[in-house]
């Protein structure tokens, strides 16, 4: 069975970042989004998205770590240990997502850990499906219902134009 | 300080010279920042009279005190100088990520002087500056200027403020694109930038703004500013979300005030074809756009292939934008409307000034003013939307009748002559907002009073207020009841809320934040915003400071106007409005010149200004702090000495 993870759909996000301060806001008590563990990025006019922690199975980071600081959890949750961490960054080379960041004054790396399975980002997300708390098959069968509607809704436009 | 980051940058492009210069806090927060700033900068460096496309006018671009708070609306920045368009005080506020960014280059505000020898650009990063050659720039369109910079930069992250063509060719009503479809639209601050042959400003930092009380700040925003119930009265979400600020095209043709036929007509025959819900329900959205930490997401992005290509890096359509340029000039084709809006933004001109001198030129046209040879051979014929498009790009390139019209409609008028000043919609020759005040008489008023020129965005008082108060501003039912907020109520009681708005308004545009969260149909309470300014700065900020300080920056840009030569003859409105409307449920409904002149009067007298001639008094300006500018006024004769005084 595969993991909950926060996903973000490229489509529906517009890159406002609220997430970002959310998680600074509730991880750290800042206003400074360099404290957060989800980073958007903007890529206009086409998309935007937001990515955190994707919870991979076989994690590139945790392999990377010379120190076994950072472990996989029974959940997934990729944990950092801040006693062992020294912030050499050698996870944040290893992932290929740029979704662990160093801590801006602990000179620690960070990773979403989920707000133990109630993700605050999602929570206040205020664009419907933007940011979502789902597995890899929910967030699949999610797409392919989009991708039907899209194309419908194309098709039915056309039709309107030629008659 | 707490709140700013305490420093102001200056640069003088005639002398090539870069300098910094402290902010005061006693400065800060009697001004604020934003507009206040600028006012405070402008009315103290700028000499009355002068050239406003010389290199003598000075260029401020100022963040507010909040500017860089995480939370919706608040991401704003103005830019302010004397306008080219009007002669008078000129100022444009744009949203998006540019504001924020330049607060972290560690400057609050940054003063342009001076005019360069050949084209160049700003590059502002984290507390440095210098001016860099932009010749192979110049003539390219917004967008691919701002990433060919970006690219030069080799950062992505930059953030670029720049004019097209338009400002190069110093078209009055030139604007100014920030980042990705924001813009300081209005008053033609692209064509001061154009004056100094500068094409861009590009910001990245990564300083930090102080807060006196961070932990207190984080609890208030996530308690009352960015939870979904923050901003859920009915304009949100379902409303701008939905389907943007266009919803209100529908509204206006519902209640018979849709500006239509260069505001002879409120009721457009077409309309279904330019509303919200075709846009909406049409396959040329690709997607939302949104400015930093907003949960509204009112923007949006279009393509289509047919029957004009639209490019989606500039397609970007909103209410004032759509209405300028479809019903006003009678045009239902919504295609060639967003097309013209394309080319507006890719050239770098105001959508809503370019829309109304449009709708200008086709009355000229159908009176016989302008002729078709006049006209380059185009058939301005109501709803042409051909022809529309190619004064669009006629205007940008000052070629032809493009050429008359780029000066603005009131100058243009004054060049045709035969009546055409009868119907330039313009105040103080800025073109009209897309609102028809003979059904809203207090916005009319504020339209008339606003300084700079017609604005919709200094003073709203009508539809908003008659299902919604504001008690924590003093508009509540024991004072205002319903019949004193009806949208045709002309009496006393409309005017105190002009005032209210007004000073509120001036607060806004200096913290500099959003109109649309911040209006009483469900937008943010005004103390809501005090205790952010109050654990940011960590000043024990009140509502009845905030609407001094209101007052104040009111005052002051009044005072610039006064020494501009503004009069209380330059408050009014078109003729055009004091006509009935021919149709519609408020048929027959005008604005009298004697009902806007008894509200004149009691507006200055509210405010405490001259009731001759709508400059402000000495004891009303040193009421306000603003002893100095009564010193000013009074030395160049503009108010009288009181003989009698102590000093």
């Amino acid at each position: 069975m595969s993991h909950k993870f926060v996903v973000s759909n490229s489509n529906k996000c517009l890159g406002c970042r609220i997430c970002e301060f959310v998680c600074s806001a509730t991880k750290e008590k800042r206003l400074d989004p360099a404290f957060s563990r989800i980073r958007p990025v903007n890529y206009e006019p086409i998309g935007s998205m937001a990515i955190a922690c994707l919870l991979c199975e076989d994690p590139a980071c945790v392999a990377a770590c010379p120190r076994d600081a950072l472990l996989k959890d029974e959940k997934g949750v990729i944990r950092v240990d801040e006693y062992k961490c020294n912030g050499c960054g050698w996870c944040i080379l290893a992932c290929e997502f740029g979704a662990i960041t160093l801590h801006p004054t602990k000179k620690v790396v960070m990773t979403c850990d989920l707000c133990d399975g109630d993700p605050e980002c999602v929570k206040h997300c205020p664009f419907e499906d933007a940011l979502a708390y789902a597995t890899i098959e929910e967030v699949a069968n999610k797409l392919r219902k989009e991708a039907v509607d899209n194309m419908l809704r194309v098709i039915k436009a056309g039709a309107k134009s030629e008659s | 300080m707490f709140g700013y980051m305490g420093k102001i940058l200056r640069i003088n492009l005639t002398k090539k010279t870069i300098t910094e210069e402290p902010l005061e806090e006693s400065i800060a927060r009697k001004f604020l920042g934003g507009r206040g700033l600028g006012a405070y900068i402008l009315f103290k460096e700028l000499k009355p009279g002068i050239d406003p496309l010389g290199p003598e006018n000075k260029l401020v671009v100022a963040t507010g005190v909040i500017t860089g708070i995480p939370f919706p609306g608040n991401s704003g920045l103005n830019v302010m100088a004397k306008s080219p368009l009007t002669g008078i005080w000129g100022e444009a506020t744009a949203k998006g990520f540019f504001g924020p960014e330049l607060k972290a280059t560690g400057y609050d505000a940054i003063i342009i002087e001076g005019k360069a020898e050949n084209p160049v650009y700003l590059w502002i990063h984290d507390g440095e500056a210098e001016i860099r050659d932009a010749s192979h720039l110049w003539g390219k369109p917004t967008r691919e200027v701002q990433k060919l910079i970006k690219a030069e930069l080799k950062d992505d992250r930059v953030q670029v403020g720049c004019i097209g063509i338009a400002g190069e060719n110093l078209v009055r009503f030139a604007n100014i694109m920030f980042g990705f479809n924001h813009f300081a639209g209005r008053t033609g601050m692209g064509a001061v930038m154009g004056s100094k042959n500068l094409k861009a400003i590009a910001v990245r930092g990564t300083g930090k703004v102080r807060y006196a009380h961070e932990e207190k700040l984080v609890d208030l925003l996530m308690e009352k500013l960015i939870s979904k119930e923050a901003l859920s009265g009915p304009y949100f979400p379902d409303g701008l979300f939905k389907y943007g600020s266009l919803a209100d095209l529908g509204y206006w043709q519902e209640t018979g005030r849709l500006p239509t036929m260069n505001f002879r007509k409120c009721l457009f025959p077409g309309y279904e074809n330019v509303t919200a819900e075709t846009l909406t329900n049409s396959p040329y959205i690709i997607r939302h756009n949104t400015c930093p930490y907003c949960t509204v997401g009112c923007n949006r992005i279009t393509k289509a292939n047919n029957p004009y290509q639209l490019d989606p890096e500039y397609a970007t359509p909103e209410y004032e934008s759509t209405a300028a340029l479809s019903t006003l000039c009678m045009n239902d084709n919504l295609v060639a409307t967003l097309k013209a809006i394309e080319l507006c933004n890719k050239y770098g001109i105001d959508t809503m000034s370019t829309g109304v001198t449009i709708a200008f030129a086709m009355e000229c046209y159908e009176k016989g003013l302008i002729t078709k040879k006049d006209a380059d051979g185009i058939d301005l014929t109501w709803g042409n939307h051909e022809a529309i498009i190619q004064l669009v790009e006629k205007i940008a390139r000052r070629q032809g009748i493009g050429n008359l019209l780029a000066e603005g409609s009131r100058k243009a008028a004054e060049k045709l002559g035969g009546g055409a000043e009868e119907f330039a919609m313009h105040v103080k020759g800025m073109e009209f907002p897309l609102h028809d005040v003979r059904g809203m008489k207090g916005h009319g008023l504020g339209i008339a009073t606003s300084n700079r020129g017609a604005c919709h965005l200094q003073v709203e008082t009508d539809d908003m207020f008659e299902g919604n108060l504001a008690p924590d501003i003093g508009i509540d039912e024991k004072t205002f009841p319903k019949e004193y907020r009806d949208r045709l109520y002309a009496g006393p009681e409309k005017v105190k809320i002009a005032k209210i708005i007004g000073d509120l308004f001036a607060v806004f545009d200096s913290f500099v934040i959003c109109k649309w969260t911040v209006y009483p149909c469900g937008g943010y309470k005004t103390q809501t915003l005090v205790d952010v300014v109050a654990a940011a700065t960590g000043w024990d900020f009140t509502i009845d400071e905030l609407m001094k300080t209101g007052e104040r920056i009111f005052n002051l840009c009044r005072a610039f106007n006064a020494r501009e030569g503004i009069t209380r003859k330059d408050d009014k409105l078109p003729k055009r409005f004091t006509e009935p409307l021919p149709e519609g449920p408020y048929k027959g409904e005008a604005f009298p010149e004697d009902v806007f002149e008894r509200m004149l009067t009691e507006f200055y007298r509210l405010r405490g200004w001259d009731e001759k001639t709508g400059v402000p008094t000495r004891e009303k300006l040193e009421e306000l702090d603003l002893g100095y500018v009564a010193d000013s006024l009074e030395n160049l004769g503009i108010i009288k000495p009181i003989p009698q005084r102590k000093r």
